[in-house]
């Protein structure tokens, strides 16, 4: 990097002004009522449930009951289930099957005004209510079955003794149904009555609470006790139907002694003190920077403005196809620590242009120098913090993702994490030291370096130098 | 030029005085867990109207069937008085019995209208799974970090820069662990994160220091002795570790502020250790990281001789 043109600082400060711009408000248009967003803005930054409120729970079965996998699954599928019929969309839910454990997080529903949390609780937690019932008559508004629907169950959860995934001789993936005894005459007598009848009429409807999950036609009485369910099922579909329908025979109940809720006006006070705690922050760091390194304190103050929005756009997702990340508490933490790394970053290279000036080198040799020496000791530090990030986002990160998995194998003693906030400060960090190598070293020397090519910019005192 | 080098006695008395009151708070004063690691429950309730305390503490405990502490604290979003309910018992309630608890508190006082705004209930052997989680997370970054510090710095005695900095940090830990005691503040995840921040900001300054003495040794070629060496470095890192000190504490001071104006007990809990955790940085990456790495590689010199 020998020489670096005048008009590269007002290039670099342009891209930084739209992208920051672009960061915080976002870019969208209007037709009509259909808003499109382009670029996400700050304001959908995803806020975990420590700020907004929301519910972490963990589910197990009772005391002494040592579940199957299989029974894991069953119990994760009727919670799936039951968070969509509570019209919660936005929830995580995670399966420990060493320690029999279920892991449901879900925020605060912003429109929801008379949320009741433990209520939701209760009841994600209940023995879901298995039902096989004749002919599918829904209630259009409600969803509930009506009718003869409502009326002649012909099966309940405890006549199944288990489904399970299976192929058929024409290479297809059915369900494969087993009754106990005291369900095989009940099936045989419907199925039996069922066969003649035209459709609709020949279907039996599968509910779980009042929610239909299947409704096959019958082609055959049954009488054996063992029924098969067909349909263009993928293989991922007939495990989710069986696990649904075993759920409806579990011998146990979930129970939760590990809750967690927040109302949202405690958290969202908190966040509006925090941000606010940055801007102000954020004022008087480039304040002394000015006072204290002059130009090279303004150039930083610029390159900090680029890695905040850049660490906004990494958590809003910044394009609408990747998803955005959940920002807690110690996640704005984690923002401010990469804020101080970057101020560090720009402290450590603009001492050593002064040391440089001060030892007699002309402006542009001490420039170069001072990068190429604080180089090292800026990449060591940032790595660094790099392996704290990464260790945290291993040992905090939901299963399954790609830290979590690089570290399993000094976690694994543990169980998977309840603790997502800690994950935000890891990511926040790590986002913040990655931005820091572009804007604290890259952006600041491009700025610095044709600047210095003004001439009303080359006094060297403006660099920490002696005055001349 | 200070002589860091000549004083490190002195430096090392008075770090061993702060780790012995670290040490003997604990004893006087306890380390509290807080029920995120040792199990528990808190439930707090919102609630309009005046409300007669001992008559609610008595209903709860023959409620819950447990006994429990009562605690008025204001919420200053909404300008409310909560009642924050714990168990004394480290042990956590099941969802059943805290419906009960809301069910039984709503109907007996229907005027009040109670609402649990928060509920803290932790399961103690998930609780101590995470703290267990919490510490081993820590030990393996420290141990990741030596390695890595022994790698980039083999030129000056890599393993001794990589050992003394992770006893540096520790040494940070001590002082952000005692800042909690001292403090009256219950160990909890804001501990963790502390700990990790000042685990990457003291290292950082640390490896500024090692980074000088790196580029030193190269340009002097040994001709210096360790000790004018170490001076040398630390002296010319000076004036970046105090402005970089300066400008994060700065930053920290402006959340700590907020956090007491806004009464965010969580926040202040969090940036006020950090506060300490950052001059104590200040003071390791300086006094203590590279003595002790002169220390070591005199006393190494002197056995070869």
């Amino acid at each position: 990097m020998k020489r670096v043109g005048k008009p590269v600082f007002f290039i670099v400060v342009l891209l930084i002004a739209l992208f920051t711009y672009a960061a915080f408000f976002g870019i969208s248009s209007t037709f009509g009522d259909n808003t499109t967003t382009y670029i996400k803005g700050a304001n959908e930054i995803r806020w975990g449930i420590d700020i907004r409120g929301g519910v972490d729970v963990t589910f197990s079965p009772p005391d002494g009951v040592d579940a199957t996998d299989a029974q894991m699954d069953s119990a994760t599928s009727v919670i799936k289930q039951r968070l969509l019929s509570l019209n919660i969309t936005d929830s995580e839910v995670y399966t420990d099957y060493n320690r029999d454990r279920i892991i449901v997080r879900f925020p605060w529903k912003s429109d929801e005004k008379n949320f009741d949390p433990e209520a939701a609780i209760a009841e994600l937690g209940e023995t879901a209510l298995l039902t096989f019932r004749e002919g599918i008559n829904v209630d259009e508004t409600t969803g509930e079955p009506t009718g003869v629907t409502k009326d002649n169950v012909i099966l309940q959860g405890e006549d199944i003794k288990s489904a399970f995934a299976s192929m058929n001789e024409k290479n297809q993936y059915v369900v494969v149904l087993e009754l106990n005894e005291s369900g095989k005459g009940k099936f045989a007598e419907a199925t039996g009555r069922l066969v003649s009848e035209s459709y609709p009429n020949n279907i039996i409807s599968i509910w779980m609470d009042n929610t239909v999950i299947s409704y096959p036609t019958v082609n055959a009485q049954i009488t054996g006790g063992e029924a098969t369910i067909e349909g263009d099922f993928t293989l991922e579909e007939c495990k989710s139907l069986a696990d649904k329908i075993n759920a409806g025979a579990l011998p146990f109940k979930l129970q939760t002694e590990n809750f967690n809720t927040l109302s949202p006006t405690l958290g969202m006070g908190a966040k509006d003190a925090m941000v606010m705690a940055g801007f102000i922050a954020f004022g008087l760091i480039a304040i002394f920077m000015i006072v204290v390194y002059r130009l090279p304190g303004f150039v930083a103050s610029i390159a900090l403005v680029a890695q905040v929005a850049g660490t906004i756009a990494a958590i809003t997702g910044f394009f609408p196809t990747i998803p955005s990340f959940t920002l807690t508490l110690p996640g704005i933490a984690g923002i401010i620590l990469a804020i101080g790394i970057g101020v560090d970053a720009n402290v450590i290279t603009t001492e050593r242009i002064r040391e440089e000036l001060r030892a007699g080198k002309t402006l542009d040799a001490a420039i170069d120098i001072g990068f190429k020496r604080g180089w090292s000791a800026i990449f060591d530090g940032n790595i660094t913090v790099i392996i704290v990030a990464v260790v945290l986002m291993g040992a905090f990160g939901a299963p399954g993702t790609f830290f979590a998995k690089m570290f399993s194998w000094a976690f694994f003693l543990f169980g998977p994490s309840t603790a997502g906030t800690i994950y935000s400060f890891g990511y926040t960090l790590m986002v913040g030291v990655i931005l820091n190598f572009l804007c604290g070293v890259l952006f600041s020397r491009l700025m610095l370096k044709s600047l210095s090519r003004f001439q009303c910019f080359r006094k060297a005192w403006l660099y920490g130098g002696e005055k001349a | 030029m200070i002589d860091f080098c000549g004083k490190r006695k002195i430096f090392f008395g008075i770090s061993i005085a702060l780790v012995l009151i670290a040490v003997l708070s604990t004893f006087i004063f306890g380390a509290r867990l807080d029920i995120q690691f040792k199990g528990g429950s808190i439930l707090t309730y919102s609630y309009t109207g005046d409300v007669d305390k001992a008559a609610v503490q008595n209903l709860i405990e023959s409620t819950l069937q447990e006994k429990i502490t009562l605690q008025e604290a204001t919420d200053v979003a909404s300008g409310m008085t909560n009642l924050v309910v714990s168990l004394t018992a480290d042990k956590s309630l099941s969802s059943e019995k805290q419906t009960l608890l809301t069910d039984t508190l709503q109907q007996t006082y229907p005027d009040l209208n109670f609402q649990a705004v928060k509920i803290n209930n932790v399961d103690p052997t998930i609780g101590k799974e995470f703290f267990g989680k919490c510490l081993m997370a820590l030990a393996l970054s420290a141990l990741l970090m030596c390695i890595y510090i022994a790698f980039r710095f083999r030129k000056i005695g890599g393993w001794s820069a990589g050992a003394m900095c992770v006893l540096a940090l520790l040494h940070d830990v001590v002082m952000v662990y005692a800042t909690f005691i001292l403090c009256g503040i219950a160990i909890n995840e804001n501990f963790i994160a502390v700990t990790m921040t000042i685990v990457g900001y003291s290292i950082n300054a640390t490896i500024v220091i090692y980074d000088r003495v790196r580029e030193n040794e190269k340009l002097y070629n040994k001709t210096m002795s360790i000790a004018e060496l170490v001076n040398k470095s630390v002296n010319q890192s000076m004036r970046r570790t105090v402005f970089t000190t300066v400008t994060t504490v700065m930053a920290m001071a402006v959340v700590c502020i907020v956090g007491l104006i806004f009464h965010l007990d969580s926040i202040l809990s969090f940036a006020f250790p950090l506060i300490i955790g950052m001059i104590s940085g200040l003071y390791s990456s300086t006094c203590i990281a590279p003595t002790l790495w002169a220390s070591w590689q005199e006393h190494k010199l002197a056995k070869a001789a």
